[in-house]
Parts: C-alpha cells; structure tokens; sequence
C-alpha cells in the first residue's frame, strides 16, 4: 500500500517536473548605428543567465542590408536547448517587420560556441536584437 | 490495492492539467517553435522562408546583379514530393513576400493573370472606361528569372522513434540564358519519440 502511494507521488513528481509551465525569459543585444556594439543582456531565466554568454557580434552591410552574426557560448558542462530570433529595428529604434522571423531552436553541446546569423529585412534596418529563450 | 491506483492516476491527471485547466481559448504567438507532432508545421515554413530568403539576398553575385536594379521575378510552382499534403504555394508566399519587402526584386504574379486579364478586358471592350484612362494590353513587364524548386521527405520509424528528414531546395533561372544564377537548400530533421505518459 504504502509503496503505491510512494509511486504515485514519484509519478506525480516526475511528471509535474517534465511539464513544467513553460517560463520565457529574454536576453537582448542591441547594436549600435555607428558600428559600436552595445550589448544589454536582459535575462531573468537563471539556467540561460548562467550559462549562456554572447562570445562575440558581428555586422556587415550585404548590397545594403544590415548581417548580423552573434557567436553563443555554452558556458556550462550541459548541452542546452534553447530558441532564439532576430528583431530588426530601424534608425528610430522602431521595430522593423514585427514577428517577420520565427523562435529557431538551437542546440549548443557543452562549452561550445555557435553563431547563428541573420540577414535585416529591408534597408531600413541599422540596429537589432537577439531574444534568446528556453 | 486498485482503489489507490485508481486515484494515484487521478491525482497524477490532476497535476498534470494544472497548467491549463478548464476550456479555454487563447492567442499564441504565430513565430513560437511548435512541435504539436513530426508533420511539417509553420516553424518548418517560416525558417525555410528565412534562412533561404536570407542566403538569395547575400549571395554575392545576386547582391552586384540587384545593387543598381531590381530584377523582375515570377515564382513556379514548388514541387512537393513528401508523403504529406503541403500546402508549398504558402511556403514560396512568404519567400516571395521577405524578397519584395527586402526591396531586392520585383515580381510578376502568375496566379492573378486571369484576374488582370478579365479587368483589362473589361476597361477595354465594355465601353464604360475612359479609354485614355484604359491600362493598355501589351504593356506589362516580363519576368527575368524563375523561382522554382522542389521538397522532398525521407520518414523512417520503429516502435517507438520516428524520424523526418524534409529537405526544401529553391533555384533562381535566368529565363533567357537558361544559366541557373543561385540554388540552396533547407533541411529540417525532426524526430518524435513515443512518451511514457
């Protein structure tokens, strides 16, 4: 009897943990106009605040077309699954084609870097953002 | 004995549903990763159109060719060879609307050609439009370059796993030379494993 109900505690218990109720945290870099990069890291998800670190970004104009390449390092001994999206905004800081990219999933192995790189829809673009959640 | 199995599982039914309880109705958001099942979904759709939408526009002979003009386009069919019904014609959609709105290319829509030509006829033969103010027939523009491609699936399963593979190819054709300017490729693997619960 009494290991049923531990069973159905433990179930209980491992299901409640691989549900979860999904929390979306945010970690944002801004890159400046004038080709300075100025990076805010916005996160308030502990596991992706901890562990992921934006290693390096990189931009380029392409036939007039702001390229962004952001390099993402795992810095924990886990491999981490996350998505991450692009946000393209203009001269004025207004947000250029809104939901124009989708959440892309990304695996990083354990204290490997990847970068991941995007193409600004128009040439209105001059800075972006990275959203990263988990 | 069965009695508390009974309500073991209730309990852990319970637990489970608490995150969403009751039947509600709410709003997503439209870009979020989805993984509903193995089928091709709209995260498939839309980072096909980004990734291949980004590698047209930074190749570097197609950034020289567009720099100084926008080509005209016209899109072909997308030739769907999976096991699945897709809707492919909502795929090139997307890529033919990011081209245009990256401000690169131009394009002539083949599916609106019976549309045009019923209304040009109509401002022609009907007599009611100002014949000065008639869009002429023979003006219209035509399409340097074919956008066409194909999708293709590779579905393997056992008991428990199942694996897709999708692979999107686009090419880009120089109509008069037949010379094919730029191709790329997306591919896509998804596997679903049965869950214990």
């Amino acid at each position: 009897m009494r290991k049923i109900i531990l069973k159905a505690v433990l179930l209980a218990g491992v299901s409640m943990t691989m549900l979860g109720c999904a929390v979306n945290e945010t970690a944002t870099v801004v890159v400046k106009e004038d080709g300075s990069v100025t990076q805010v890291i916005e996160s308030k998800s502990d596991t992706l605040a901890a562990d992921l670190k934006i290693a390096d970004v990189k931009t380029a104009f392409v036939g007039g077309l702001l390229k962004a390449q952001v390099e993402i390092k795992n810095g924990s001994g886990n491999t981490l699954n996350f998505q991450y999206k692009f946000k393209w905004l203009d001269k004025s800081g207004f947000e250029v084609a809104i939901d124009g990219r989708p959440w892309e999933p990304l695996t990083i192995t354990s204290y490997e870097t990847k970068a991941v790189q995007g193409i600004a829809p128009n040439p209105t673009v001059t800075s972006f953002k990275i959203l990263v959640q988990d | 004995m069965k009695l508390v199995k009974f309500f073991a599982v209730i309990f852990a039914g319970l637990v489970l549903a608490s995150c969403a309880s009751g039947p509600t109705v709410s709003y997503g958001d439209a870009t979020a990763v989805e993984t509903t099942t193995t089928g091709f979904g709209s995260t498939d759709l839309q980072s096909i159109a980004a990734t291949l939408v980004d590698d047209l526009i930074s190749f570097p002979p197609i950034v020289q060719m567009t720099a100084q003009r926008r080509p005209v386009v016209f899109v072909d069919k997308i030739k769907n060879k999976t096991t699945e019904h897709i809707d492919t014609e909502s795929i090139t959609d997307s890529i033919q609307t990011k081209l245009l709105q990256s401000g690169k290319f131009r394009f002539v829509d083949m599916t609106a050609v019976k549309a045009v030509q019923e209304q040009m006829e109509f401002q022609m033969d009907s007599g009611m439009v100002d014949p000065n103010k008639a869009a002429a027939f023979g003006k219209q523009t035509g399409a340097e370059f074919m956008l066409y491609g194909n999708m293709s699936s590779i579905v393997k399963r056992n008991d428990d796993t199942k694996d897709v593979y999708y692979k999107f190819t686009l090419k880009l054709v120089n109509l008069e030379s037949g010379i094919m300017e730029w191709a790329s490729e997306k591919e896509i693997r998804k596997t679903g494993e049965k869950s214990f619960f």
